[in-house]
């Protein structure tokens, strides 16, 4: 029972991640859609990342004292500086576990 | 593709660690991964099954969290709609948030090393999801929530590495800043679609900016 269950959850991913892959789908995508569309990457990543950082326990945390938001500051100053993802994730990690030793 | 397949790594334990503690089968566990490839959608799924909640309940959890991959879908569409079946059946089968994170380039998609090298960075992060997978089922009862250990920050560091350097434009700008006020409102409001709504809010109010930018 669990098995099927897995199946049909899976079935559900699948069809989400394809289903405007394929070309037969009768849709025309037109300059305005498409603007909208590239808007997709930034405001989802964003969207899932920013409630890692500020909501702890269903608790907005904006303190300083929030090892999140202070390694998440590191990081952004980082990318901005550098546009490296290793100096942005290192630099955000150490900070991160500096707080931890506080 | 390795600081993200790292980044996965807490939520893949996690989710390993999880279904053994709620009685999944070693089996069961690992083909979840293996057939699904879902993240969230799984650790949700897990604890669902686990309170016997109704197949119309998981299926729907499950649709709600998986539908931002419409909208990478829908993105990606003009590049890969023309695809052989084999390259869109794959592809769209590896298209996670990660791969997507890495879809942002100019070309990508648009030769065949590029379509290559995206399959090689959503087949690393398969293999990383199940490999972080096994080793939560093996750890089982053992490991402490690595969530509760603050290891999630890598995933959010990851995604600011691959946010930041895209900001070019006031568009871009607003569309971040609407995105993760909106996501952490309705995080704090628990709204089970609370991701791909603020996504939406955040796109319309990029789309929009971009329109006045276009005028100027």
């Amino acid at each position: 029972m669990t098995l099927i269950t897995i199946l049909l959850v899976a079935i559900v991913i699948f069809t989400s991640r394809y289903l405007f892959l394929e070309g037969k789908l009768p849709l025309r995508l037109g300059t305005n859609a498409r603007d909208f569309l590239s808007f997709s990457g930034p405001a989802v990543l964003t969207a899932i990342c920013m409630p890692i950082v500020l909501v702890k326990d269903e608790q907005l945390n904006i303190a300083i004292s929030n090892p999140y938001l202070g390694a998440a500051i590191v990081s952004i100053i980082a990318a901005w500086k550098t546009g490296n993802i290793y100096w942005t994730v290192g630099l955000g990690l150490l900070v991160f576990i500096a707080y931890g030793s506080l | 593709m390795l600081p993200l397949s790292l980044a996965v790594l807490p939520w893949g334990i996690l989710f390993g660690s999880l279904a053994v503690q709620r009685g999944f089968s070693a089996l069961e566990a690992q083909a979840f991964s293996a057939i699904a490839f879902g993240g969230t959608v799984q650790i949700v799924a897990v604890e669902l099954i686990a309170d016997n909640a109704s197949l119309s309940t998981i299926l729907f959890s499950a649709l709600v969290i998986t539908s931002r991959h419409f909208l990478y879908g829908l993105r990606l569409r003009e590049r890969l709609k023309n695809q052989p079946l084999r390259w869109r059946l794959s592809l769209g089968f590896l298209l996670t948030d990660e791969l997507f994170a890495l879809s942002g380039h100019r070309h990508a998609y648009k030769n065949r090393l590029r379509l290559y090298y995206a399959l090689g960075a959503g087949g690393s992060f398969y293999i990383a999801w199940n490999v972080w997978t096994f080793i939560g089922i093996v750890a089982g009862t053992s490991l402490p929530d690595l969530t509760h250990l603050g290891l999630d920050f890598a995933i959010a560091a990851t995604f600011i590495a691959l946010i930041v350097p895209t900001i070019k434009t006031w568009s871009v700008l607003v569309t971040v800043i609407v995105a993760g006020i909106a996501s952490v409102t309705f995080s704090l409001w628990q709204l089970e679609t609370g991701l791909i709504m603020a996504g939406l809010l955040a796109m319309t109010a990029g789309f929009a900016v971009n329109g006045w930018e276009r005028r100027q």
